[in-house]
């Protein structure tokens, strides 16, 4: 697991995209000339797009060379999986490298107006988009990553609910990090007053694979979206994984995000409150262990006014692993009324472990409550002394003050949600033995 | 100027002219001309008298100053339009240096006398340096403190009066290529103080000093170098006002501290520059062994400030505070924090961060933490707090935390606010008018710096904060 660690690897290294190869990526998904015309655009992007800054806060934790897949030709397509199951889900999405997504939508998602499709051929649905939301710049720090996955895309989704509709069960998307190079594309289009929950669980992969990802979330007036971003890649996977949330007037959004695979990852979440009176919470949970690398990077940007945000992001990180996070509060200057808040917590369980934390903040507006909170601490000895005391054994002593540090946090997540994420971390708090002394 | 000095004068011209093809009267001195290259760096050397390896270190600093990028970071923008070709970076005062009040030139004397130093002269405060233009001009040091062994003195004469301890302790805190500015303060410094404390020497009065630019376009770098050896502790105050000028001037002083093992040393400042200067300080000290360092850092002038008071814990047990406020008025951007650089186990560090932005002002808090391998047992607080006034201010929080080990507590909390409805209302219920309500709330938010001040500045800085604060409500 430690070979890339010092692995020589030149930062501007990229891998080369020719024109060839951006129409063989588009045969391959079978998109119409509107996505093909979209997807040269972002290769020329990707041309010119300078390196991340690694000076700069958000890429000083990570070198981008190590989330880059070795070669962007368009991937063999897979043997086909049996198909998922849509018990207990609007709908299961399965996607893989090079292969049109398999799909299973349940009938009363189905009547509801649920739609489910490969972003291929959702060029109609991605046109009225972008005329109701006209889309952003590129971002500055990360659009060699954005016009990346634009570019190159090899397999892609579009789920649009329309106005009104409310889905109680989730649209599962099973993301397999399987080959060289997984470049999944989403676009989550909620209407207005709709509510969905989107789970985006990135799984699968070994050594040699790379992911980079980009999911689009929309949530318009009104809307209530949950997202729900789950990495548990095998061991060596490395990627970078983007999701831009918008949440119009009175919308609701929750991203949940929490991370265990992997070798080296990097997640980028945004939430822009566009509208007056929207809302956005983000609850994040990490644990590390080996010699894994996390980096989190979180922004909310208050574009309206009387809009409010709330990021909890703890991590755990044991052996030698390692999780920087950094998160941008920004309240533009007609934000007024608004309220920001963002707490990060780390905790350490090993002496090699290692936690960065930059929680950043950039108010414009004097009209604003804000405040944020980051803490890097040890397991306090105490506490697992006390806890012996009362007869557990010294590993069950830390497994419990692990659970206990997540558990304020765990608390806000939805029942279903909460009871699958407690078993991951079940997992990991498992391979916790006989080193509490 | 004597003949002596003559005398010299003409030994070092006759290299000069050799090495330049340059021969200059010495009114050059009076006013250097703008812009800084070797030539300008050899004659300030050579004015000076300097040994020849300060000299040395000058044209190498010149050299890695303008090899080194503009930082680019923080604001790009206001960093752009310094002109470096459009400085002075030597004036000297006219007169020698004194250690008489009653010999410092009279218009000198309406200056500082309108900043108070007869008051502090009166209350018996141990020594006034006051910096005019690059130099010191006045001078003097309680008798007590000489028997004691204390070193009080302008860097200047430091230099000259003691160059064994200069040699030894210059630019090892803050070497030449720490950053651009520091490379440029290394090759032009000129003034400041250098103060030495012996082992065990508890010096109980603070140590002061007024700085002020006084001349358009010109650039002050003062060098500031204290030692307080084993056992001893010293208070110096750092205290700017400057005038207003019509065109822009950079102040970039380079300031290190070094406290030995079990040595206590507090360093306060309160900057006033007006709203043309760029004031990009270089400030760190070295923490040994048991030594307490705290940094006191007011930042209500200049046009762009960006000063992180840094700590260096190298011994064990060390602890460092930075305690500052930082006001940002109409056009201006205090870009001020903190770095504590935990290198030693059981180091202990708190940084207390205040900043007020009112109008179009802009302050930011960007600091640093950062708990290397083997550190352990260490503990740091972190704490930013923000008021708004007016719908243009901006604040912004940039806390950097880097931990190396896990047997460590580090905390960081920021809060940005704006004048509470609630508190103004209650406050006027009890017959106060808008205006001064809104000044005791922010007296009351800045009530912890103002208490760590000496009481003449405290009331120094109640009253700048007052003058700030005028017609603020509306």
């Amino acid at each position: 697991m430690a070979s890339t660690e010092h692995r020589e690897v030149p930062a501007a290294r990229r891998p080369a995209l020719t024109g060839d190869g951006v129409a063989a990526l588009s045969a391959q998904v079978g998109e119409g000339p509107a996505l093909f015309a979209r997807r040269r655009a972002a290769a020329a992007r990707y041309a010119t797009a300078a390196d991340p800054d690694r000076v700069s806060h958000l890429w000083r934790f990570t070198d981008p060379a190590h989330l880059l897949p070795e070669t962007l030709a368009a991937p063999r397509a897979a043997a086909a999986p049996p198909s998922p199951h849509a018990e207990h889900a609007a709908a299961r999405v399965l996607m893989l490298a090079g292969m049109r997504p398999l799909i299973t939508a349940g009938l009363k998602a189905l009547a509801a107006g649920l739609v489910v499709k490969p972003l291929a051929e959702a060029e109609e649905e991605l046109e009225a988009l972008e005329a109701r939301e006209p889309a952003e710049g590129a971002d500055p720090g990360s659009g060699l990553f954005q016009a990346l996955n634009g570019a190159a895309w090899n397999t892609g989704l579009y789920v649009g609910v329309p106005p009104g509709a409310i889905l109680d069960e989730p649209v599962h998307v099973l993301i397999d990090a399987a080959g060289g190079g997984t470049l999944p594309r989403l676009v989550v289009d909620v209407g207005r007053g709709a509510q969905a929950v989107v789970v985006e669980e990135h799984t699968g992969g070994d050594a040699g694979s790379r992911v980079v990802s980009s999911s689009e979330l929309h949530a318009a007036d009104g809307a209530r979206l949950r997202h729900v971003l789950v990495q548990t890649w095998g061991e060596g996977v490395c990627g970078h994984l983007t999701a831009r949330a918008r949440a119009g007037r009175d919308a609701d959004v929750l991203t949940v995000f929490a991370s265990f695979g992997g070798e080296r990852s990097k997640v980028e979440l945004t939430c822009d409150l566009a509208g007056e009176g929207a809302r956005s919470e983000m609850i994040g949970v990490v644990m590390g262990a080996g010699r894994q690398r996390f980096d989190h990077h979180t922004r909310h940007r208050h574009l309206a006014g009387r809009t409010w945000s709330n990021i909890d992001f703890k991590a755990v990180a044991d052996a030698a692993a390692r999780s920087s996070y950094t998160g941008l509060i920004r309240i533009e200057q007609d934000a007024r009324g608004s309220e920001a808040y963002q707490e990060n917590r780390n905790l350490l369980l090993s002496d090699r472990s290692r936690a960065d934390s930059i929680p950043e903040l950039e108010i414009l507006n004097q009209d604003v409550s804000c405040s944020h909170g980051a803490t890097v601490a040890p397991v306090d000895p105490e506490q697992v002394f006390y806890l012996q005391s009362r007869g557990l054994d010294p590993d069950e002593a830390l497994r419990l003050v692990v659970r206990g540090f997540l558990e304020k946090t765990f608390g806000r997540l939805p029942g279903d949600l909460r009871e699958r994420l407690e078993d991951l971390v079940g997992a990991r708090l498992a391979a916790l033995q006989g080193r509490a002394s | 100027m004597n003949t002596g000095t003559q005398q010299r004068l003409e030994d070092i011209n006759q290299n000069y002219a050799e090495r330049y093809g340059f021969h200059d009267p010495e009114d050059y001195f009076l006013k250097a001309p703008k812009g800084i290259d070797h030539e300008l760096v050899e004659m300030i050397s050579r004015k000076k008298n300097e040994p020849q390896w300060m000299s040395d270190l000058r044209h190498q600093a010149l050299d890695i100053f303008r090899a080194k990028p503009m930082p680019t970071w923080g604001d790009t923008a206001m960093l752009g339009e310094i002109d470096f070709d459009n400085i002075h970076y030597y004036i000297k005062p006219k007169g020698e240096q004194t250690s008489d009040w009653n010999e410092v030139p009279e218009q000198i004397k309406k200056t500082f006398d309108r900043l108070g130093i007869p008051e502090a002269e009166r209350k018996f405060l141990a020594g006034v340096t006051a910096q005019y233009e690059s130099e010191v001009v006045y001078h003097s040091i309680r008798a007590d403190l000489e028997k004691l062994g204390v070193l009080f003195m302008d860097m200047d004469s430091g230099l000259r009066e003691h160059p064994e301890i200069v040699r030894k302790y210059f630019g090892t805190v803050i070497p030449t290529r720490d950053n651009k500015f520091s490379a440029l303060n290394t090759a032009a410094w000129s003034g400041g103080s250098f103060i030495y404390v012996p082992k065990g020497v508890k010096v109980e009065v603070p140590l002061q000093a007024y700085f002020r630019i006084n001349a358009e376009n010109m650039g002050q770098f003062e060098r500031t170098l204290i030692i307080a050896d084993e056992g001893s502790s010293v208070h110096y105050i750092e205290g700017c006002t400057a005038p207003t000028y019509s065109s822009d001037s950079l102040h970039s002083a380079v300031v290190e501290l070094i406290a030995m093992k079990g040595a206590r040393i507090r360093y306060t400042t309160i900057q006033n520059w007006s709203t043309n200067v760029f004031n990009l300080v270089t400030k760190r000290a070295h923490a040994h062994q048991d030594a307490v360092v705290e940094w006191v850092d007011g930042n209500l002038g200049s046009k762009l400030t960006m000063k992180y008071p840094a700590i260096v814990l190298k011994g064990e047990r060390a602890h460092g505070e930075v305690l500052s406020i930082a006001f940002a008025g109409h056009g201006q951007h205090q870009d001020a924090g903190a770095k504590m650089i935990h290198a030693a186990p059981n180091t202990t560090s708190r940084i207390v961060s205040k900043s007020i932005s009112k109008d179009d002002g802009r302050s930011s808090y960007r600091g640093m933490v950062k708990i290397t391998k083997g550190a352990h047992g260490c503990k740091t607080s972190v704490e930013c707090d923000a008021l708004l006034i007016g719908e243009h201010a901006r604040s912004d929080t940039y806390p950097t935390m880097d931990v190396a080990e896990s047997d460590v507590s580090v905390e960081h909390e920021a809060r940005v606010s704006k004048v509470g409805e609630e508190q103004l209302f209650y406050l006027q219920c009890r017959g106060l008018d808008p205006d001064k309500a809104r000044l005791m709330i922010v007296n009351g938010f800045i009530e912890p710096f103002v208490k760590e001040l000496p009481m003449e500045y405290a009331v120094e800085l109640n009253r700048l904060i007052e003058l700030e604060m005028e017609g603020s409500v509306g």
